[in-house]
């Protein structure tokens, strides 16, 4: 399994919507990444824009990592100006509207990892949704915020 | 005929110069005038209080520690995963493009860690570094943070702590600009982006070196 990423291969991972389903398009992801930590951390961020395309409501439900001991959801508390979080269980998508995880906002916080992952390093995701279905995808480790 | 094209060349030029001055003005600002910037300008600049921490590598860090050059400030603590990292790394960025500048224009950048019951100096010196070998770290008892804090305007609490123990800092997340003088410049609120940030910088220095 490719477990780095080429760098001319990354910016073409970046911005490449992955789209999966027995359906038909139901689900793209694109701007996936996550931020390499610091020595000592073990918690790493991560961050993706995942769109509906379906006509339906559709959430994800959980996310699971083989590199890392759990993956968990969290949200910006409404009405904070001080960026207090809370863990959520499911991330909900309206049809045909994304969700955006950036810094400062929404996130992933990816527990204990396997091994320390370094830029460039590849690491897997695998999304559950309300449907059932569910989206495997690999996100890059990046060490600087993407360019804005 | 003649003293007409004349005249008519006179009234577009004036009229070009004017039209220059007035897009220079929109852009730049009259001349001395303080910079359009995203970033929030105090004027005056704000005085710091006096206060008491210590640096990464064990050195008592004071309000003197930011006199004789421009200094960012930022609070967070090194367990955040997501805005504190973030910030440090749009610091990197930030610190990168204004690496034209001479040395003595160039800002100093500290981490200040509210954090003290787990953030030790041996922690902070690895956790800076990551993202800069030049940043520094910086932490101190809560009562000692609070003296700098508190007047600077910044919020922090802590989260009870989760069966493993572990436990958020809830914080304000802005990046403190200090002039050379020891006094509160400007602050940073997010979204920060490093190239603004780092066009603001040089705008902010500008106007107070005119002055």
């Amino acid at each position: 399994m490719l477990r780095k990423l080429p760098p001319l291969l990354f910016a073409a991972f970046f911005f490449m919507p992955i789209t999966v389903n027995a359906e038909g398009p139901v689900t793209g992801v694109s701007h996936v990444w996550i931020r390499e930590a610091p020595p000592g951390v073990q918690q790493l961020a991560g961050y993706f824009t995942l769109e509906n395309f379906s006509n339906r409501p559709l959430a994800v439900v959980g996310i699971t990592s083989p590199d890392f001991n759990s993956v968990m959801m969290y949200r910006k508390l409404q009405h904070s100006n001080r960026g207090e979080l809370e863990p959520v269980t499911t991330l909900g998508i309206p049809p045909h509207k994304s969700i955006v995880l950036v810094p400062g906002g929404a996130h992933l916080i990816l527990i204990k990892p396997r091994k320390r992952f370094f830029d460039g390093d590849l690491v897997t995701l695998t999304l559950r949704f309300s449907d059932h279905s569910s989206l495997t995808i690999m996100a890059p480790v990046r060490r600087d915020n993407p360019r804005h | 005929m003649h003293t007409g094209r004349i005249l008519l060349f006179v009234v577009a030029a004036i009229v070009a110069i004017l039209v220059g001055l007035g897009i220079g003005y929109r852009t730049l600002g009259r001349p001395g005038s303080a910079p359009k910037t995203a970033a929030l300008l105090l004027r005056p600049p704000k005085s710091l209080p006096a206060f008491s921490l210590v640096d990464d590598r064990g050195v008592p860090f004071t309000r003197a520690s930011l006199g004789g050059h421009w200094s960012l400030l930022y609070f967070g603590y090194t367990h955040c995963t997501d805005i504190c990292p973030a910030t440090l790394a749009d610091l990197n960025q930030m610190a990168g493009e204004l690496a034209d500048l001479p040395t003595a224009e160039r800002p100093q950048v500290y981490f200040i860690s509210l954090d003290p019951k787990r953030d030790t100096p041996a922690l902070l010196v690895r956790y800076v570094r990551h993202f800069n070998p030049a940043f520094t770290g910086v932490t101190g008892t809560v009562a000692d943070l609070r003296a700098l804090t508190a007047p600077l305007g910044v919020a922090f609490s802590y989260d009870p702590p989760d069966q493993s123990g572990n436990y958020t800092v809830d914080h304000s997340s802005v990046v403190f600009l200090i002039n050379p003088a020891n006094r509160e410049a400007a602050i940073y609120t997010p979204p920060m982006i490093s190239g603004r940030m780092a066009a603001d910088y040089r705008a902010i220095i500008k106007y107070y070196g005119e002055r």
